[in-house]
């Protein structure tokens, strides 16, 4: 089990370019498999770049194909700059769309224009509000009818206060008098 | 106009920029660089030279063709790789499809492969026993120490985790001790460990 834990902190060092941990160091020092590993690991960059040359010399030289590209090249624009594809995603544009439809109608539907109006019918709107507009005169005078809200309380008050009086001069069998006038609110 | 004598001083990515503006001449440079390391590459995994060249062919017009996408920000081995990748995979895909007819005979390919690797891999060399891992352990190893790149990129053009890569690494450096044996020169390596193990830390 620790060799298995040894070579993989082994590895893992390898591939991040750092020491290995103490305790890797510290069992590689002790068994010989791990001892192994941990050189063949270390060994194994240099080797394979040094037999990379060798390896790459044995493969076909195979020709390439430019006329292939000739005719790809033709059917492409040459220097086009780099850019990002603009891709649309078709659940959110679905949505989108879904949308933008529904508003329309509603739009439609609620701020609909009315057809235009006749000459009459203009002539009746006018007549109709010329009679609202005459209503303010008898208006105004309906307004200063309407007593004073505060006089009202008031009123109410001293009749409660007078009948509250009377009730308990009756059962008390005394007699209250007022002192003094009331001030004017 | 581009200088003849200067092309093969540049760089992968000056000359992607150069191809990407439209020269030809640079991409067909880039080609020739490539060509074998990405024959190397399909080789271990096609089982055959005449699918491997099919293979490298159809990457490289797929690469003239988007050359336009290439980004500048990164290397033109990571981009080449991943192009080269997403191709190999629907390749296997259409071998696997055949794989009933030619069951037989890719078999007998692997089969010659690896015991030609369990019997000459000294003599042969460390990239031919690598060839016989599985495939995408190979290509781990092929993009680390062949190409070079790092974990986040090799991750990238393989479309996999870090993690997955590191294993990859971890199980193909694992197998290969096994098929090629302990590193050579070892044993003076040895002594020296051993020497580091008696001191009161180890």
């Amino acid at each position: 089990m620790f060799c298995n834990l040894t070579r993989w902190l082994i590895s893992r060092a390898e591939d991040r370019g750092k020491e290995m941990p103490r305790f890797a160091e510290r069992h590689a020092a002790r068994c010989e498999a791990c001892r192994e590993y941990a050189l063949f690991a270390a060994s194994l960059s240099s080797r394979l770049s040094g037999e990379t040359p060798a390896f790459l010399a044995k493969s076909p030289d195979s020709p390439l194909d430019p006329a292939a590209w000739a005719a790809e090249g033709a059917g492409r624009g040459t220097g086009a700059p780099f850019r990002r594809r603009f891709v649309l995603h078709p659940f959110p544009t679905a949505a989108v769309v879904l949308v933008v439809a529904a508003s329309a109608l509603v739009l439609f539907l609620v701020v609909r224009r009315e057809p235009a109006l006749t000459s009459a019918e203009k002539l009746a709107v006018i007549a109709s509000l010329k009679s609202v507009v005459a209503a303010p005169a008898e208006f105004s005078l309906a307004v200063a009818e309407v007593g004073s809200p505060l006089a009202k309380e008031r009123q109410i008050l001293e009749r409660s206060v007078v009948s509250a009086v009377e009730y308990l001069q009756t059962r008390l069998n005394i007699r209250i008098e007022r002192k003094e006038t009331p001030k004017s609110l | 106009m581009i200088d003849p004598g200067r092309i093969e001083q540049k760089t992968d990515e000056e000359l992607a920029r150069e191809a990407r503006a439209g020269s030809r001449r640079s991409f067909e440079e880039l080609a020739l660089r490539y060509k074998r390391r990405l024959f190397a590459y399909f080789r271990p995994r096609l089982g055959s030279d005449q699918d491997a060249e099919d293979l490298v062919q159809e990457t490289f017009l797929k690469l003239y063709r988007n050359i336009h996408n290439y980004d500048p920000a990164h290397r033109f081995s990571t981009w080449l790789y991943t192009s080269a990748n997403r191709l190999a995979i629907s390749s296997y895909r259409r071998k696997r499809t055949t794989a009933g007819r030619l069951g037989a005979e890719f078999a007998g390919d692997m089969e010659n492969l690896a015991v030609q690797a369990a019997g000459e891999t000294r003599s042969t060399g460390l990239w031919d026993a690598a060839g016989t891992l599985g495939g995408n352990q190979y290509r781990v190893l092929w993009l680390r120490y062949g190409e070079d790149l790092s974990i986040e990129e090799i991750a990238a053009s393989i479309g996999k985790s870090r993690l997955a890569v590191r294993l990859l690494l971890h199980r193909a450096r694992t197998n290969l001790m096994k098929r090629v044996g302990p590193a050579p020169g070892r044993a003076e390596a040895e002594r020296e460990t051993a020497a580091v193990g008696e001191t009161p830390l180890g």
